[in-house]
């Protein structure tokens, strides 16, 4: 069977090699027409942007020294389908079928029925997903706004419903193995759960959240390599290692984050906003 | 489409291929099993579901077997009345049995599925390279990894999840087992069965219904509320229980996944005539009970004498009795008074 | 009997062997994607301003490093170097060796200039580039580069080697302790 389908693909792929040829000369300048351009048009969606106080904080995995977050704003909630819907209307380059693979693989929007119509039964209020980091990126930028870091975001889920830090609650961790455990759970609808102490909605119950710089983290693919100083693999990484082993909702948001690549798309995976505090935009 | 070509320009040798290979195939030794050229057609290993395996290499050559795994989160009985979330491959606790010979290359396909919610890994205990694979393979749900290995070593080995949190990914049930054989295969037997002991953690007590969540706290302090075989409480008892004829010479291939404890395994009633001790090539004879470390594995073999039910346990006997770890073995046939009988 | 039969086939497996690497560029003429879709703006190290576009017409070999790097980068130039030397004088014609900051604050183009001539590593085919910190880290994302600050002058990164063909096409990458060999070897087989 799947023999079949490999001639089929070889066929396929050389059927493609020569138009891909056929194409090249006079295709050049076409190429040229679709570059990409820096510059989305503006989207306005409408989402309360929700001020977080900055403050030192301890990374999950790292050499045991503090980071400062900044003040900054903050999404309430991840974007949805229908804002995503409104953007790439808006950016007809971020449609399905203009995307390039460089920018997102071919799972991109996978479950929209077109280029303009979200999937069948999905909630127009539940968080998008199958998107990759560069189109959310570039949604954010459309918005006036960019993806938060790692950290901001790490902070903010330091937070439960009552303390701004509720890592050292026992129940904290196991709680949110639960959540993430639970399947479709990117289906329902945004703000449905209670928001956390500043006031944030949805960040353990919905979907997994693209970061500015999830590829920041300095773990190798195989997770226990206790600590990531392997010279060959990373240059002047200093010993990180996980500042609490028992946390294993943090392991799962770390690992799920080392497995992906910025053209990823995956069914469970959205995201939300950033902002700086002081600029109005960058 | 590598494949396609080589086993198209390869398959019109096949036949002279396994003449010449079979003679010199039982020369292979490990020191030399870098050396071992493949031949032959690709295989394309279908999966079969516990306690069956794969059927046995026999003598063939040395070729490339192209194996898939899946890994998926689905909910699943763990006892009666009893679910949880199992993560798995192939959708079965433990997964696909992998059965190749030594020099064998392995193209290892890894999908998650993509309506996974975890990352998944794979590290083979056969596989010589950091990790086993488990740092070539970490994919994302909806992804696939693809990676290649030359099985080297003879022997029964153990492969499981390694993605973060590695403890989590094992409690739930991600491993099986991969047999090496060696250049000429193992000893012919007439029957071959796949056990794997695995604990569950959850935050009910042993049998309490309904839907049970994973209990961190336990695992930690290694306290499981159930140690099951092929994971499942009772999945090798009644209609499920192992069969097997008088007179026949069965062979089981048990692995221990832990996460924690070192399994004690016995099988009431019966002496292992012959035990290949960790999975590995020299065996023991006659022995009651074997030792399978967490992460390990052994091949044990007997032939069964007296007809009757033999009781599989791991003979840190509360496990069994209490919390799962119990299958059974029928053997049917004449009775055998020589051997076996109640006088009274 | 036997010879014939072995001779016969390493013929077979050498014709498998080469209908394997034209296998391979036609899957990438399928999914790759050109790395000249990026719109971001660079700066070589005499300053100039140039796209990523400017680098076409020529294979690519490309590393990401920063200059005050003691540790690591250091060794992944010096791999550099050697591949350098590894490709054939004619293909070397055809390639440009591209060394990308990930620290464009202080890699300044005079910073990697003096870096180029102290290391000998000045003109032809060697490209020093810089660009902002946003595209930074989305060039990062395109080689799936890991990076992260550490500290205002130490990044910790992952060493990667990434061959890119003229059309901008990612053709392989090799990770950690570098193969020169093979890539020398890639680029040698490149068009």
């Amino acid at each position: 069977m799947s023999k079949i389908f490999k001639i089929f693909l070889c066929i396929g792929s050389f059927f493609f090699i020569f138009q891909a040829c056929s194409k090249k000369p006079a295709g050049t300048k076409e190429k040229d027409a679709s570059t990409f351009s820096t510059k989305e048009i503006q989207i306005t969606p409408n989402v309360k942007m929700v001020s977080i106080k900055g403050g030192k904080y301890l990374p999950f995995y790292g050499d045991s020294s503090l980071v400062e977050v900044q003040d900054f704003l903050l999404d309430e909630r991840p974007v949805t389908n229908a804002e995503f819907l409104d953007f790439v209307k808006k950016n007809p380059k971020w449609k399905r079928s203009n995307i390039k693979t460089l920018f997102a693989d071919d799972t991109y929007l996978k479950n929209w029925q077109d280029d303009e119509t979200l999937p069948k039964n999905a909630d127009p209020e539940a968080p998008v997903t199958f998107v990759s980091w560069f189109a959310a990126k570039a949604f954010a930028k459309s918005a006036g706004k960019r993806l938060p870091t790692l950290d901001e975001w790490e902070y903010v889920a330091m937070a439960d419903e009552e303390s701004a830090n509720a890592r050292n609650k026992s129940e904290y961790s196991a709680h949110l193995i639960n959540l993430y455990n639970e399947k479709l759970r990117e289906k329902k609808k945004v703000q449905l759960s209670k928001p956390n102490y500043y006031g944030v909605y949805n960040m353990f119950d919905l979907v997994w959240e693209w970061t500015d710089d999830f590829n920041s983290i300095m773990t190798t693919a195989d997770s226990r390599t206790g600590d990531f100083d392997d010279k060959g693999l990373f240059c002047a990484s200093a010993a990180t290692s996980a500042a609490d082993v028992l946390n294993y909702a943090s392991f799962m948001r770390y690992a799920f984050r080392s497995s992906l690549k910025a053209n990823y798309t995956v069914e469970n995976l959205g995201f939300r906003c950033a902002k700086d505090l002081q600029k109005n935009s960058k | 489409m590598k494949h396609l070509v080589t086993s198209f320009a390869l398959a019109l040798l096949t036949l002279q291929a396994c003449k010449q290979n079979a003679s010199d195939g039982s020369a292979g030794k490990t020191e030399n099993a870098m050396e071992i050229k493949v031949s032959g057609e690709t295989e394309n290993q279908k999966a079969v579901n516990p306690p069956t395996v794969p059927a046995p290499i026999g003598d063939r050559a040395a070729k490339k077997v192209i194996v898939h795994l899946e890994a998926t989160e689905e909910e699943g009985e763990l006892a009666d009345g009893v679910t949880y979330k199992f993560w798995t491959f192939n959708s079965t606790v433990p997964g696909s049995f992998i059965r190749i010979r030594v020099g064998d290359e392995v193209e290892l396909h890894l999908k998650n599925a993509s309506n996974s919610v975890m990352p998944h890994n794979i590290d083979l205990h056969a596989v010589n390279g950091p990790g086993g694979g488990a740092e070539a393979t970490n994919v994302a749900p909806g992804k696939e990894a693809i990676f290649n290995f030359k099985a080297l070593n003879p022997g029964l080995f153990v492969y499981h999840c390694a993605a973060a949190p590695v403890p989590l990914h094992i409690a739930n049930g991600m491993y099986g087992l991969i047999l090496v054989e060696p250049a000429g295969g193992l000893a012919k037997v007439d029957r071959e069965y796949y056990i794997m002991q695995g604990e569950f953690y959850t935050k009910g007590k042993t049998d309490e219904k309904g839907l049970q969540e994973f209990d961190q706290d336990k695992g930690v302090d290694e306290r499981p509320t159930y140690v099951v075989f092929n994971g499942k409480k009772n999945a090798l008892m009644g209609a499920n229980a192992l069969q097997a004829k008088v007179g026949e010479t069965v062979r089981i291939f048990v692995g221990n996944a832990g996460p924690n404890l070192v399994s004690s395994f016995h099988v009431i009633g019966e002496i292992f005539d012959k035990v290949y001790a960790e999975g590995g090539s020299k065996f023991n004879e006659n022995v009651q009970t074997t030792v399978i470390p967490a992460g390990g594995a052994a091949m044990v073999e007997f032939k069964v004498e007296e007809p009757g039910e033999y009781v599989i346990v791991d003979h840190s006997i509360f496990r069994a009795f209490n919390k799962g770890a119990i299958g059974k073995l029928k053997v049917t046939g004449e009775k055998n008074p020589k051997v076996y009988h109640k006088v009274q | 009997m036997k010879k014939l039969f072995i001779i016969l086939f390493s013929f077979f497996l050498c014709f498998g062997c080469t209908e394997n690497q034209e296998e391979k560029e036609i899957v990438n003429e399928k999914t790759a994607d050109s790395i000249f879709l990026l719109d971001s703006k660079w700066q070589n190290q005499e300053g100039k301003e140039m796209k990523l576009e400017d680098l076409k017409g020529k294979n690519l070999v490309i590393a990401m490093i920063f200059t005050s790097c003691q540790t690591a980068c250091p060794l992944l130039v010096a791999d550099m170097k050697k591949v350098e030397s590894k490709i054939d004088a004619k293909k070397l014609k055809e390639t440009s060796l591209v060394l990308i900051t990930i620290d464009p604050e202080n890699d300044t183009p005079e910073v990697l200039k003096k870096y180029a001539q102290q290391r000998n590593m000045e003109g032809e085919p060697w490209i020093f580039l810089r660009t902002d910190l946003e595209s930074t880290r989305e060039f990062a994302n395109v080689l799936a580069v890991k990076y992260k600050k550490i500290t205002p002058i130490i990044f910790s990164h992952s060493n990667i080697i990434s061959i890119f063909n003229k059309k901008g096409e990612m053709i392989s990458q090799e990770e950690g302790t570098v193969n020169f060999d093979a890539i020398a070897k890639t680029v040698n087989g490149l068009k």
